[in-house]
């Protein structure tokens, strides 16, 4: 095996493994924003916009690190900077 | 990958014009126009959409927020609009091109400064930068992490809504992308108000003076 395949396949399982890691961990930490916000707007029914706003800005930070992974993953297979050193 | 990557159109004076700035202008050009005729047949709606604006982005900075409004809604006008009409057939979407993001990323970084200054001054916004001076890498270290991080968010949701769109033209070509293609126009409305909202919070915390306890008394007093 060369050294391109060698790295084609292990950014292949990478990728695999990275997006699925990066993308349950922020859908957990999510439903759990969620499952809070409804118990609170469900308490104080009064305090619900309040609690709506806060929940998306918090539910986007949490996001934003799954489109970091989904990034890096798109990074590694469609623009590998590490192919390019063993083609050239 | 390449439909979804910018290309360029023409060349101006051997600078390159990509269809993400041609759909740019075009939506420049709606939003002033569209602007021009809603306040002429309908000025209610301006205002509803000024005192939305107003009302949810004062709630998040805990200040009035009408002196950053000009600035403010002009993000979150163009990205929303830039989502909606990136609907249309000819006009791609802005922010899909990793340029637009970080432009819009960059007014928001210098206008906590313009903003701060305008406000405190100088010397009093420099000195509250600067106030344990041991801190002050830590703070330019996190005023720069977040404006890659709101470049990176709008950028990365933008991209992997029109990767899905190409990926799924490519599989089922009649129907479905156009289904996921408006699940993508709300994705990017949330978007914007994302945006706008941190924006708000960083140009609040750019602008707040360190010691808030007797203005917070004064506002709770007025309140």
């Amino acid at each position: 095996m060369t050294s391109e395949v060698v790295i084609t396949i292990v950014t292949i399982i990478v990728a695999g493994v990275g997006i699925v890691l990066g993308t349950a961990i922020p859908a957990l930490s999510e439903g759990k924003v969620a499952q809070k916000a409804l118990e609170g707007m469900a308490r104080q029914p009064e305090a619900a916009n309040d609690l709506r706003s806060t929940m998306l800005i918090s539910m986007a930070l949490l996001e934003s690190t799954a489109i970091y992974v989904l990034l890096i993953m798109l990074i590694l297979i469609f623009a590998n900077p590490l192919l390019d050193r063993f083609f050239s | 990958m390449d439909e979804v990557t910018a290309h360029v159109v023409f060349e101006v004076f051997g600078i390159p014009i990509t269809d993400t700035v041609t759909s740019t202008w075009m939506i420049m050009v709606i939003i002033v126009f569209g602007t021009w005729y809603l306040g002429k047949k309908a000025p209610v709606a301006l205002e509803m959409i000024v005192d939305f604006l107003n009302d949810s982005l004062s709630q998040t900075m805990g200040m009035n927020a009408m002196p950053y409004l000009p600035f403010l809604g002009t993000l979150a006008i163009f990205i929303a609009a830039a989502n909606l009409f990136s609907l249309i057939p000819g006009i791609s979407n802005p922010a899909r091109d990793l340029n637009t993001p970080i432009a819009l990323a960059l007014t928001v970084f210098f206008s906590v400064y313009y903003f701060g200054i305008r406000k405190k001054g100088v010397k009093k916004f420099l000195r509250e930068l600067s106030d344990p001076i041991f801190l002050l890498p830590f703070e330019f270290l996190s005023q720069i992490t977040r404006t890659l991080s709101l470049t990176l968010r709008l950028f990365g949701n933008m991209i992997s809504i029109e990767l899905i769109v190409a990926i799924l033209l490519s599989l089922f070509p009649l129907i479905a992308p156009s289904i996921m293609a408006v699940y993508g126009a709300a994705t990017g409305l949330i978007q914007a108000y994302i945006f706008t909202v941190l924006s708000s919070t960083y140009i609040a915390s750019g602008v707040s003076v360190i010691a808030p306890d007797e203005e917070e008394a004064a506002d709770l007093a007025s309140a």
